[in-house]
């Protein structure tokens, strides 16, 4: 159990009693919790106990055998990890160690100097390995409520369509049947426009999440993509009550991004901003040159969003209650959509909003500038040892 | 009852009640209802459909329990069952969350949730009905 958080745990297995202590000496230097046990079984013990971050473990002591206790550590925890200690250092128990699962070695005799460094380096190494588990577990956590969530959705216009077809059925050819076929099969069509969108949106995401459509960043130019999606959504019908308008700039607007991704983040601001809008509204979209960005607002005169609901917009499934919204189907998945897509291309998006007077999503990305040819990548943290900070 | 005796001397239809916030449920549960002589009654909200049973009581209910709140066919059930008009009115309660009847775990003896009878959705029209005359028939 943990003393405190953040307090690493070490556990040196060692027969030798001046080798344990010396070790104790030099790691507690490095204000880390240190116990030593003398044999691998009560070693074992305290690894199960504690739940140490590292292991230093002899290789050769009288009952279980190093190379046991390597495989038995990692039975209980497989990410901790474990330095072995070779009496004598022929590379060959070594190697044989390391590939039991252990993650360096340290020849005896060594010096405190070296211990230390070995120990710092691999403590970066566990720091690594804790925190991909917890990005693992938090993904896994999303995906297996989002299985959840995303079922539940599909049931709800699939158990409506299985009802109209169940009583269509068992109502036969009837006048009742008659007078309401056309009716009911329109709604099962609108449903099933439902459940195409929910499988659309879960993809999008789920493709983005693999990073599969943000990755390529290139020069694109948002004006064809605003325009194409304002064309599209005139020619359909849901937008007849809605006035579209393009306010843009007469040259360009560049920005470094992916073409598809930007094409599905300004369809979604733009469907939002005509599905929650009010008979005869209004939807601009304007884009103004910044300081090194580009800035597109969406704008609308709708229904807009009560204030204690703007911090869960971007939620996954979010959805406003309430007048102007619950009449509308939809996902709750295309805000999230939109955050994503903004934040993999280095931009920010915020909403501006008054009930029943509308709402602004402005979006802001970096502007595409012809000497940055090489994007920033992130930095490689590949080299763990650069670290030079045990002497602390 | 007394109520139940004058209706059975007129012989008027009897009335169901159906609450859910589903348009379409309603819709297409409501068409075989009528046709076999019931009058129906719409309310798209636990709180309309307790205000409309109590104005009227109902013959039978027909209610999903989770509509846009997800408690909120619970409470009226359990409000139903706290008014006395209402008491005994047969409520049949639909969802599309449980698929089979051993996942509906609610014990009635507990009066959370008094329900008559439980129907996975989608329902199956022809044993609803079958339920809902059986029911009715009981009466007299
Ligand atoms: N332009 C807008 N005006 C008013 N409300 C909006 C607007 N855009 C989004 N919302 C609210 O935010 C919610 C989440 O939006 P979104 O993630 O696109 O999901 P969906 O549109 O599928 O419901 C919507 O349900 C709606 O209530
Ligand atoms: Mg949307």
């Amino acid at each position: 159990m943990r003393e405190s958080a953040g307090l690493e745990q070490i556990v040196v297995i060692d027969d030798d009693y001046a080798m344990r202590l010396s070790c104790l000496q030099a790691l507690s230097k490095l204000g880390l919790h240190v116990e030593t046990c003398e044999d691998g079984a009560k070693g074992l013990n305290s690894v199960a106990r504690l739940k140490p971050d590292l292991v230093l473990v002899d290789l050769k002591m009288p009952g279980i055998s190093g190379m046991e206790v390597i495989s038995r550590i990692h039975e209980i925890d497989p990410i901790i990890v474990i330095i072995v200690i070779t009496g004598y250092a022929t590379i060959g128990t070594a190697v044989d160690a390391m590939k039991a699962g252990a993650y360096d070695f340290l020849p005896k005799p060594f010096k405190p100097d070296e211990l230390r460094m070995i120990v710092g380096r691999s403590l970066q190494h566990r720091r690594l390995l804790l925190e991909s588990r917890r990005l693992e577990m938090e993904r896994e956590l999303l995906k297996r409520r989002f299985i959840t969530f995303v079922s539940h959705q599909l049931k709800t216009p699939l158990t409506a369509i299985h009802q109209y077809l169940d009583v269509l059925r068992n109502l036969g050819d009837t006048v009742e049947v008659r007078a309401k076929s056309n009716e009911w099969l329109d709604r099962c069509l609108k449903r099933t426009k439902e459940m195409r969108e929910i499988v659309d949106d879960w993809l999008t995401l789920s493709r983005m999440e693999g990073g599969m459509l943000s990755r390529q960043r290139v020069k694109v130019d948002l004006k064809p993509i605003v325009l194409n999606v304002l064309k599209t959504y005139r020619e359909m019908e849901e937008a007849n009550d809605v006035t579209l308008v393009p306010q843009l700039p007469g040259d360009s607007c560049l920005v470094r991004g992916d073409h598809n991704c930007l094409s599905v983040l300004f369809d979604n601001l733009i469907a939002n901003a005509i599905k929650y809008n009010k008979p005869g509204g209004q939807v601009t979209v304007s884009a103004e040159m910044g300081d090194g960005e580009v800035v597109i607002a969406v704008h609308d005169t709708g229904v807009g969003i009560p204030r204690e609901h703007k911090d869960y917009l971007f939620d996954e499934f979010f959805r406003v209650r309430g007048q102007g919204h619950t009449a509308t189907t939809g996902t709750g998945l295309g805000l999230p959509i939109c955050k994503r897509i903004v934040r993999e291309s280095g931009g920010t998006i915020e909403v501006e909003s008054e009930v029943g007077v509308g709402s602004t999503f402005r979006v802001r990305l970096p502007a595409y500038n012809a000497q940055d040819t090489n994007e920033n990548q992130k930095g490689d943290p590949g080299d763990f040892g650069a670290e030079d900070d045990i002497d602390h | 009852m007394k109520t139940r005796k004058a209706t059975q001397v007129t012989l008027g239809p009897r009335t169901i009640l159906i609450i859910d916030d589903d348009v379409d449920f309603v819709e297409a549960t409501s068409v075989p209802l009528e046709k076999r002589g019931y009058h129906v009654v719409k309310a798209y909200d636990g709180r309309e459909g307790l205000r409309l049973a109590k104005i009227a009581p109902p013959d039978l209910v027909i209610m999903d329990i989770m509509m846009g709140e997800r408690t909120e066919g619970f409470f009226t059930v359990q409000e139903m069952r706290q008014t006395t008009e209402l008491r005994s009115v047969p409520i049949f309660v639909v969802s599309s969350l449980y698929s089979r009847i051993e996942e509906f775990k609610v014990a009635p003896e507990r009066e959370w949730l008094a329900h008559d009878e439980f129907f996975p959705k989608p329902v199956d029209t022809e044993k609803l009905l079958k339920s809902i005359d059986r029911r009715l028939s009981d009466d007299h």
